[in-house]
């Protein structure tokens, strides 16, 4: 018994010399990342925490609590069910989430949550090896639609994920039919996929620009599309799929959601607050940073965009034979 | 020589008083936090992050305060898996083996001396390959296929069989239960849920730490509470509070295996620390073991898997740093990390950072040697621990453990499968059932999966990819020499015995 | 016998894990599928069961009744502190855990109170304060979260 006091002794004296230096206050506002810490949602919940406090918008600090599990079901139905009314609240979410409530994985509807906004996006790209004999989207497509038995593709999604999705929507506008004839293959990330594919043991990748930017500047992989509207500011020589005669845009924007209860006022005063961590100078900084592309859509504007990506998922899913 | 004047460039990057201070307090915060059973590397580094946000430190700064706190998780997970047998973190569980016979026969103090030593040993042979070649090394770990990665998995699979227990069926059994277990939860391949009976919260599948304790710490509990009163209050005699040198000096030839091992391990992405100690224990028990003592208190037993598991650490920050592939749970925090402080890990990082990389390197040096300094004087007051009755130290291990996994997750679900688990973890070990191959399946039983799966996804449905790399086809062949030399062993053991019997 | 037993348990367990496991398939995209690995493992486990039940190895030793008792009660602590940790706050609950565990384990009633008073308040403020992972002072009974 004597170590006990000992150690809580010694113990205790960091413990203050740590409270008094991290001021830790009682926090008002929390921001639930459905995952474990690293990654997208979590640098969401992490960042604009951050900025929240900086911008003096809520409080004291934002609390970040990680919440894993089924791709963020988990979260959801806590949500749903036990904090719809709780205004402090606020939830990582990006297109991967409507992917999942698309295809019914989630435990409870869209109409369960509001959605607050979006602050950024990243850009789903089309890559292959430097060394690769595929020079262009059209090569590829040629290979698709003629023998799509002959190459292997891969992303960090599941089958029928939103990497996944992307490629097969651009295979299907070049004019595959039988698109399970496309070979995927997952892997734990983007990079985990590009450096399979460095390795020679894929042919090409489908995912998000961010995580794979290095290997763009380093020249080690080739990009034949990026999946966006407007050329990606940071590499503005990547043609879009759409200057290749190909109409398909494939974002992973990141956003948040809040419970369904919340009343309209708190509802506003979460968007408007969020146009202000958008507008200002660190957000900028951080999205890019991090491969966003800073987009803004907010409020009723955003929940209708929600409501027409969940249908276009749903559709294209229903159509590619993900779900029933 | 243009290593050595980039790492002269590095140490004057890290030797700033913030750095070094940074520095110390990583190494303490993650030995404590390493040590406490259901906090690991993971949640440690997770942790410190707001910290580093908090006060606006530059990335190097930031880097150097988690490395340490990494390195010092990697520490203090083996201490109680020696002094409680109740490993800190997952690669931590290979040390029970041979660190709790241990300490109870009373040699803690050499078992705590000898894991630190050994995992110095590791952790700087790692940084000295790290320093010395890690784009190389970065370069060659692409060409690891999925079916490579799978017969890694095959052969550390075959090399535990030797490594627990009597009864080899009931090693392999366990490590199939481990396996079973692994699979349950939304398979990340189809995206379809398996064994989940419907239930969200089993969606990420078992959580390896809250198996971890639950298997270890609550069984632990319900061992003491099943054997008669009188016997409940453990008397451990504790020959000396200070370790024996000597005793150090022995294993410094497992030291040094296990470290090659862990560290080339640690370099394929994915594979990491836990896969690291297993190889590099069962490979010192193969190549060491001529009395029988592994898995009885020796001492090689517990250095061997602590210069593995550290090498593994260290040899994990290639990839992360060089391709941007994290290795492990650790290493992906540490990468969203470094990504949201502008800092892109990949193949241009060691051109365009240099001051970062090389920052970062000199500052492991000076965190393993910190670590070192820290833990040796620390030895007396960890073996005290001992001391404290069953009664009150028992209570507390469930509740760190309890509120180290529920801080994590805010999931009173996962304190219940906890306990589910302590009650297997209690009718396995009944029965006789070693919990390590168990935890190894488990940890190692996701990955192994995905990449079969992924091999026969390149393949088309060709099962012949397996054996068409000659990696793979090399580690095929060192498996199965590995088992024949078990077996071997085996045979002429047993023959001797029957001479033996014969004469006498 | 306890072995046989065993054995005869997991097997059980593997074969409704083999019988749901090689249930499991995917849409499409997926060359293996999801039942392949199940399968793999899950006849292993029920033929090397089956093998413990033929041929059993060790004994086991139970406990007698008192230390059946004991386990019973220290599950039901656990259980107990799983159920009521969100309703009554970590403190709390942690205390009750500690003090009832230091107890059944055959600590003196007043030394396991005071211990349990003393360690439930320093964890709080360890991982609340000091690690900065937040853990509610009091519960949803209370008022709390």
């Amino acid at each position: 018994m004597r170590l006990i006091p000992l150690a809580s002794t010694s113990l205790g004296l960091i413990a203050g010399a740590f409270i008094s230096v991290s001021a830790s206050t009682a926090t008002a506002a929390e921001c639930i990342a459905p995952s474990n810490p690293g990654g997208g949602w979590d640098f969401t919940c992490r960042t604009i925490g951050r900025i929240l406090t900086e911008l003096d918008l809520v409080e004291g600090n934002v609390q970040i609590t990680n919440m894993p599990g089924g791709v963020g079901a988990v979260t959801y139905a806590m949500v749903a069910s036990e904090r719809a009314d709780d205004p402090e609240l606020i939830v990582a979410t990006s297109t991967v989430g409507i992917t999942q409530i698309a295809q019914g994985r989630y435990p409870a509807p869209l109409d369960a949550m509001r959605y607050l906004a979006m602050l950024g996006a990243d850009v789903g790209v089309i890559a292959v090896d430097n060394d690769s004999e595929i020079q262009s989207l059209e090569d590829l497509n040629e290979i698709m639609v003629n023998d799509p038995g002959s190459i292997t593709t891969a992303g960090s999604s599941s089958a029928g994920g939103w990497d996944h999705l992307r490629l097969l929507m651009v295979a299907r506008e070049a004019g595959l039919e039988n698109l399970g004839d496309l070979r995927w293959v997952q892997f734990d990330g983007g990079t985990d996929a590009v450096t399979q594919m460095m390795g020679g043991q894929i042919d090409v990748v489908s995912t998000d620009i961010g995580e794979i930017a290095g290997f763009i500047e380093s020249g080690d992989i080739r990009i034949l599309a990026a999946l966006s509207d407007e050329p990606i500011p940071a590499f503005p020589d990547i043609p879009t799929a759409k200057s290749q005669g190909i109409d398909v845009t494939g974002y992973n924007w990141r956003g948040l959601y809040t419970g369904g209860e919340v009343s309209d006022e708190e509802y506003q005063e979460w968007v408007s607050d969020l146009e202000t961590l958008y507008n200002s100078d660190q957000w900028q900084q951080a999205a890019v940073d991090f491969g966003l592309v800073p987009i803004w859509r907010g409020g009723d504007e955003f929940e209708a965009y929600v409501r027409e990506q969940r249908d276009i998922m749903e559709e294209l899913s229903r159509d590619i034979g993900v779900i029933e | 020589m243009e290593t050595l004047n980039l790492l002269a460039v590095g140490f004057s990057v890290a030797l700033t008083p913030l750095n070094i201070a940074l520095l110390l307090l990583g190494c303490f915060s993650g030995t404590l936090i390493g040590a406490l059973p259901g906090l690991g590397p993971v949640n440690g580094v997770a942790i410190l992050i707001p910290l580093t946000f908090a006060f606006g430190f530059d990335a190097t700064s930031s880097l150097i305060l988690l490395s340490a706190v990494y390195f010092g998780c990697m520490y203090g997970g083996r201490i109680s898996s020696i002094l409680l047998n109740i490993p800190g973190d997952e690669p931590a569980v290979m040390t029970t083996l041979d660190g709790f016979p241990m300490s109870q026969q009373g040699r803690a103090a050499d078992a705590l001396a000898i894991s630190g030593v050994a995992s110095f040993v590791g952790a700087t042979i790692a940084v000295i390959g790290l320093s010395m070649f890690a784009p190389l090394l970065a370069r060659a770990a692409i060409y690891f296929g999925p079916a490579d990665y799978f017969a890694l998995y095959i052969m550390a699979f075959a090399t535990i069989g030797g490594v627990a227990g009597v009864d080899p069926r009931k090693t392999l059994l366990s490590a199939l239960i481990g396996l079973m277990i692994a699979t349950v939860g939304i398979d990340p391949i189809s995206g379809i849920p398996r064994f989940t009976d419907g239930n969200y919260h089993l969606y990420d599948g078992i959580e390896p730490i809250v198996a971890l304790v639950g298997l270890f710490a609550i069984s632990e509990i319900l061992m003491m509470l099943g054997s008669r009163a009188g016997e409940a209050t453990r008397a451990v005699r504790i020959d000396s509070w200070l370790p024996d040198f000597r005793s150090i000096l022995a294993t410094r030839w497992a030291m040094l295996r296990g470290s090659l091992i862990g560290f080339v391990a640690g370099v394929l992405p994915g594979a990491g620390a836990s896969l690291g100690s297993v190889m590099s224990y069962s490979m010192e028990k193969q190549a060491s073991d001529k009395h029988g003592t592994f898995g009885k208190g020796d001492p090689r037993g517990v250095a061997a898997p602590e210069a593995g598991n550290n090498a593994a650490s260290g040899g994990a920050l290639i990839p992360m740093l060089s391709l941007g592939v994290p290795g492990s749970g650790t290493t992906a925090v540490m990468l969203a990390m470094l990504i949201s402080l502008n800092v892109q890990p990949g193949p241009l990082l060691f051109e365009r950072q240099p001051e970062l990389v090389w920052g970062l390197v000199a500052s492991l040096y000076m965190a393993n040697i910190a670590l070192l300094v820290l833990n040796l004087p620390m030895i007396g007051l960890f073996t005290r621990l001992m001391a404290v009755p069953t009664w009150a130290l028992m209570p507390i291990v469930a509740a760190v453990s309890f509120v180290g996994v529920f801080s994590i997750s805010n999931s009173t679900f996962d304190l219940q499968v906890m306990i589910a688990f302590g009650i297997l973890g209690y009718l396995l070990r009944k029965f006789d059932i070693s919990l390590v191959p168990l935890v190894l399946g488990l940890l190692l039983g996701g990955d192994m999966e995905r990449n079969l799966r992924r091999a026969m996804s390149i393949s088309d449905g060709d099962w012949s990819i397996l054996i068409a790399s000659p990696i793979s086809v090399t580690l095929y062949v060192l498996t199965a020499g590995f088992l024949a030399l078990s077996v071997w062993l085996a045979l002429r053991d047993h023959r001797r015995e029957k001479e033996r019997a014969l004469l006498d | 016998m306890s072995i046989r037993l065993a054995g005869a348990a997991i097997f059980m367990v593997a074969a409704v894990y083999t019988w749901f496991g090689s249930g499991y398939s995917a849409p499409f995209g997926d060359v293996l599928g999801p039942s392949v690995f199940t399968l793999i493992v899950g006849i292993p486990t029920m033929l090397l069961s089956a093998s413990l039940v033929a041929f059993p190895s060790g004994q086991t030793d139970w406990p007698d009744k008192s230390g059946w008792l004991r386990q019973g009660a220290a599950l039901a602590i656990l259980f107990g502190y799983a159920a009521t940790l969100k309703g009554l706050g970590f403190p709390i609950a942690t205390f009750f855990l500690i003090a009832l565990l230091g107890i059944t384990l055959g600590g003196k009633p007043v030394k396991s109170l005071i211990l349990g008073a003393v360690m439930s308040l320093f964890l709080w403020a360890l991982f609340d304060q000091v690690l900065g992972l937040p853990l509610a002072f009091l519960g949803a009974y209370f008022g709390g979260r």
